[in-house]
């Protein structure tokens, strides 16, 4: 028990030392240029391409999609630039050399983007409501907040993955934005799936937020917990092999930096 | 007049050769426009798409890619040597710092333009796209105004990213507003009253107005306007800019601050 309550207190440690330390939006203006502008005109930008292409009756598919996918904005920017930041502040090596539990100090990096996630998604959703007129009086609200709470784990699961890179690679933010953009594409959030190749189709029911962007817009239609059970159980799913696999990738890597010298290569 | 062409060129050239080898550069003249291309063309090529639209898909990507290079890469031309530790050598040399950053701003140029490159091959080879008509003269005039255009600006940037860090943050962030703004990926005629008249004050919004009218036959063609638009607008950023690299001297020999801000 108090093994369990050690590592609970570094969890809870870590987590507040990787928000004040590697947090990167923790300012004011870096809030608002990347946590309320870079959102607002995301959902801007596709619902006006949107517009265009299939008419003022299609807006709130692509405002919902992308209000949905700004999740991906904290899981993958956020939990990327943790590691990345890391190793920039030159702290790698000695987060490296520390005994701390690898299991812990590993999940503790995506909590504060998971919470951060779920706040940006809120903003894209009111500017959603307020600008394009999303009507939520028929819609299962408190699914949506559970599509949506679910959403932002599943993501920083992804994050974790592709986080661990930056064990070995000092250009770890570029694989965020690849990332970012290529969710953007393959998970059904400004044109349905089935539009893409069938070989694209595998990689977008691999990845997150493809079920759970499903199961939110028929949330948002007023669909009950056992109408999209099985898209958020996929959802799930897919978070926590990803999360597994970032960590087994986190452990390889992490033996590979150390032989290497590579933690402290910038 | 020939030193002042020689220390631009030296300029260019070693920005192209850091290009090469950085990935960032790749990043934005490749992945994005790539990205952007495939949407817009997942988009805009539904089953009973006006042909006109498909213009928008093919070289919206490349007018991202064109314009994220001009203004992060060119817009950034005194921030880098402030990260790289030449600040201080570049005001110390006796060629005016203008020329120098005229040298990297073709340069970022010359490498954003390259974007129509792969993103028109995605079109074709991946949504067997092209662009339904294209009046080759006209497309290229509008192409060298919107150039000028990006020029103008990235190099009105370079010395406001300078002097005020927020000033990036807040641009990066409003990147996609940029997009919607200017007309990248659909016409501005579509948005909002208001935001028409904000993108009005954009030189190029102008310019890729005549670019996208140069691949139709329909809708208006008022090229002469909007090519002048797009210039004097230009001109005006210059002027701006003239009064910001002032300041940029000042902070940097005066006060000997600049590598600070």
């Amino acid at each position: 028990m108090n093994r369990v309550a050690a590592e609970a207190a570094v969890f809870a440690r870590s987590t507040y030392l990787q928000y004040v330390a590697l947090f990167q939006w923790a300012t004011v203006r870096g809030y608002v240029a990347y946590k309320i502008l870079l959102p607002v005109t995301q959902i801007l930008f596709f619902v006006e391409l949107g517009v265009y292409a299939a008419g003022r009756q299609n807006a709130l598919y692509f405002a919902l999609g992308n209000a949905l996918q700004l999740t991906a904005n904290a899981g993958i920017f956020g939990v990327i630039a943790t590691v990345a930041n890391e190793r920039q502040f030159g702290t790698l090596p000695i987060l490296l050399g520390s005994p701390a539990n690898r299991l812990v100090t590993f999940l503790s990096r995506a909590i504060v983007n998971v919470i951060d996630g779920i706040a940006t998604v809120v903003v894209g959703l009111l500017v959603t409501v307020v600008l394009f007129g999303l009507d939520l009086h028929h819609g299962n609200l408190p699914l949506l907040g559970l599509c949506v709470i679910v959403m932002s784990l599943t993501t920083a699961g992804l994050g974790l993955m592709f986080g661990s890179i930056g064990l070995v690679t000092r250009d770890a933010i570029i694989i965020a934005n690849i990332v970012y953009y290529v969710l953007l594409i393959v998970c059904g959030i400004n044109f349905p799936v089935s539009r893409l190749p069938g070989a694209v189709q595998l990689i977008s029911y691999s990845l997150p937020l493809t079920r759970g962007v499903q199961a939110a817009r028929e949330a948002a239609e007023g669909a009950s917990l056992q109408q999209v059970a099985g898209l958020l159980g996929g959802e799930v799913l897919v978070g926590l092999v990803w999360a597994f696999g970032g960590y087994l990738l986190f452990r390889v890597l992490e033996s590979y930096a150390r032989r290497g010298g590579l933690q402290e290569a910038y | 007049m020939s030193t002042l062409i020689r220390a631009a060129f030296s300029a260019f050239r070693v920005s192209m050769r850091l290009r090469v080898v950085s990935p960032y550069a790749y990043l934005n003249w490749l992945v994005f426009p790539l990205l952007f291309t495939t949407v817009g063309l997942y988009v805009l090529s539904r089953p009973g798409a006006p042909v006109s639209h498909l213009a928008y898909g093919v070289l919206g990507g490349g007018l991202i890619g064109y314009w994220t290079v001009a203004y992060l890469d060119g817009g950034n031309g005194i921030q880098d040597e402030r990260w790289n530790g030449t600040l201080e050598q570049i005001f110390a040399v006796p060629t005016p710092l203008v020329v120098i950053l005229f040298g990297k701003v073709t340069g970022s140029l010359l490498f954003g333009i390259l974007s129509f490159i792969p993103t028109v091959a995605l079109a074709y080879f991946g949504f067997h796209a092209l662009l339904p008509h294209v009046d080759a003269l006209r497309f290229a005039i509008s192409l060298g105004v919107l150039s000028f255009s990006f020029f103008a600006i990235a190099l009105t940037l370079t010395p406001l990213f300078a002097l005020w860090r927020w000033a990036f943050q807040m641009l990066n962030g409003f990147e996609l507003g940029v997009y919607v703004l200017c007309g990248f990926m659909f016409p501005v005629a579509i948005i909002a009253p208001w935001a028409q008249g904000i993108a009005d004050t954009l030189a190029p919004t102008w310019a890729i107005r005549a670019i996208y009218a140069a691949t139709t036959t329909e809708g208006a063609h008022d090229y002469f306007t909007w090519w002048l638009a797009a210039i004097a607008l230009s001109l005006g950023y210059l002027v701006g800019a003239y009064f910001l690299y002032r300041l940029v001297e000042k902070h940097a020999r005066m006060s000997g601050d600049l590598a600070l801000a």
